[in-house]
C-alpha cells in the first residue's frame, strides 16, 4: 500500500516592495502557515534594488512561521547592492539562494530547493550564442555559468522532492502574453536544459508579468510562472504529491 | 515632427530607467496627440508616478493612464501536482 502526503509550497515572485510598502505586505501573509509548509519568493522583491527597499522586504518577511526561501531578480541588482540585500534577508531568517541549494525538513519529507536569479539569452533555435563581440559572449556565458551551477547543485542534493527557484524563465510557454521580441531578455533554455539533465519535480520563476501561469520543460518538468501580476493573488499554493511506498 | 514610434520608445525607456518608476512591463501606444499607458502594477502610487514620468517625457501629448492595479489579497485555490 502507499500513503500520499502533500508537500505544500506557497510561491510568488515580483512583489516589488518599495519604501511605501512597509507594513502592507506582511498582512497578506497572515495564516500562511496553515496553507503551506514553505514559502518561496522568485525574485524582484524590491523596486530599485536599494538597501532601504531591501530592509523593507527583510522586515516584511522577518521570522515567518514557515521557512522562507528566496532568490533575487534583476530589479534587486539595479543598485549593485544585491549582496547587501541578500544579507539583510538572511539576517531576517530568509534563506537566499545564489546558484546553490538547500534542503528543508518538511514534516517527514526532505525538500531540496536549488536556484538563483537565472538570466536571459533566449530559447532553442532563436537565441544568442557565445560568438562575436565580447559583450554578447559575456551575456551568454553568464547564463551558461548559472545553468551549470544549478545542474551541479541539483545532482549533489539529497532530498525526497526537488524544486528549482528562479527569477528568469527556463521555457517560453510561460512567457506567452509577453511580446515575443523580448523573450531573450526574459529567460533562457539553458536553464531548462540543466534542470532536465539533473532532474527536478517542479520549477518556479517570475519576471514575466504578462506571461502565462503554466508550462513544461522539454523533459516534462512542470514550470509555474508565479509573478504576482500573473497569479493575481498574494501567492499561489502548489501541492507536490509525495508517494510513500510500503 | 518625431515619429510616434520613437516617442513611445523614449517614454517606455523613461518608465524603465527613471528612478521613481523602474517599471519594465508597461505598454506605451501613441495615436495622434494621445498617449496610452497599459499594464499592471501593485500600487496606486506607482501608477500615478508612471503617468507623471510619461507626461514629463512627452509633455506635448495627452496621457491616458489605463494601468491596472493588481490587488492581491487572498491566496486562492491550491494546485495539486500529481
Amino acid at each position: 500500500m502507499s500513503i500520499l502526503t502533500d508537500l505544500r509550497i506557497a510561491a510568488v515572485g515580483d512583489i516589488h516592495l518599495g519604501e511605501d510598502g512597509r507594513g502592507h505586505y506582511r498582512r497578506r501573509l497572515e495564516g500562511i502557515e496553515e496553507r503551506a509548509d514553505v514559502f518561496m519568493l522568485a525574485g524582484d522583491l524590491t523596486r530599485h534594488g536599494t538597501l532601504q527597499e531591501g530592509k523593507v522586504v527583510a522586515d516584511e518577511l522577518r521570522d515567518l512561521p514557515i521557512p522562507a526561501v528566496a532568490v533575487l531578480g534583476n530589479h534587486d541588482y539595479h543598485s549593485d547592492l544585491q549582496d547587501e540585500i541578500a544579507e539583510e534577508l538572511r539576517d531576517a531568517g530568509v534563506i537566499v539562494l545564489d546558484d546553490d541549494g538547500v534542503v528543508l525538513q518538511c514534516g517527514e519529507k526532505k525538500l531540496g530547493v536549488v536556484g538563483g536569479k537565472g538570466f536571459g539569452g533566449g530559447f532553442a533555435g532563436k537565441c544568442a550564442s557565445e560568438f562575436g563581440e565580447r559583450e554578447i559572449k559575456n551575456f551568454v556565458a553568464h547564463t551558461r555559468h548559472i545553468a551549470e551551477a544549478w545542474k551541479v547543485a541539483l545532482k549533489e542534493i539529497v532530498a525526497d522532492e526537488r524544486v528549482v527557484l528562479s527569477h528568469y524563465s527556463p521555457i517560453k510557454e510561460t512567457l506567452e502574453g509577453e511580446p515575443p521580441e523580448i523573450y531573450p531578455f526574459l529567460g533562457s533554455y539553458l536553464l531548462a536544459e540543466a534542470v532536465d539533465t539533473a532532474g527536478a519535480d517542479l520549477i518556479f520563476h517570475g519576471h514575466a508579468h504578462k506571461g502565462s501561469a503554466k508550462g513544461m520543460t522539454p523533459g516534462g518538468i512542470r514550470v509555474r510562472n508565479v509573478a504576482l501580476p500573473v497569479l493575481g493573488r498574494a501567492y499561489g499554493v502548489y501541492c507536490l504529491e509525495c508517494e510513500d511506498g510500503f | 515632427m518625431e515619429a510616434p514610434q520613437y516617442v513611445a520608445a523614449r517614454v517606455q525607456q523613461a518608465l524603465a530607467e527613471d528612478g521613481r518608476t523602474n517599471e519594465l512591463g508597461i505598454r506605451v501606444d501613441i495615436r495622434g496627440d494621445q498617449l496610452f499607458l497599459r499594464g499592471q502594477v501593485s500600487e496606486a502610487e506607482q501608477r500615478t508616478r508612471l503617468g507623471q514620468v510619461a507626461h514629463e517625457t512627452a509633455p506635448e501629448l495627452h496621457v491616458h493612464n489605463e494601468i491596472n492595479i493588481v490587488d492581491a489579497t487572498e491566496p486562492g485555490e491550491d494546485e495539486h501536482l500529481d
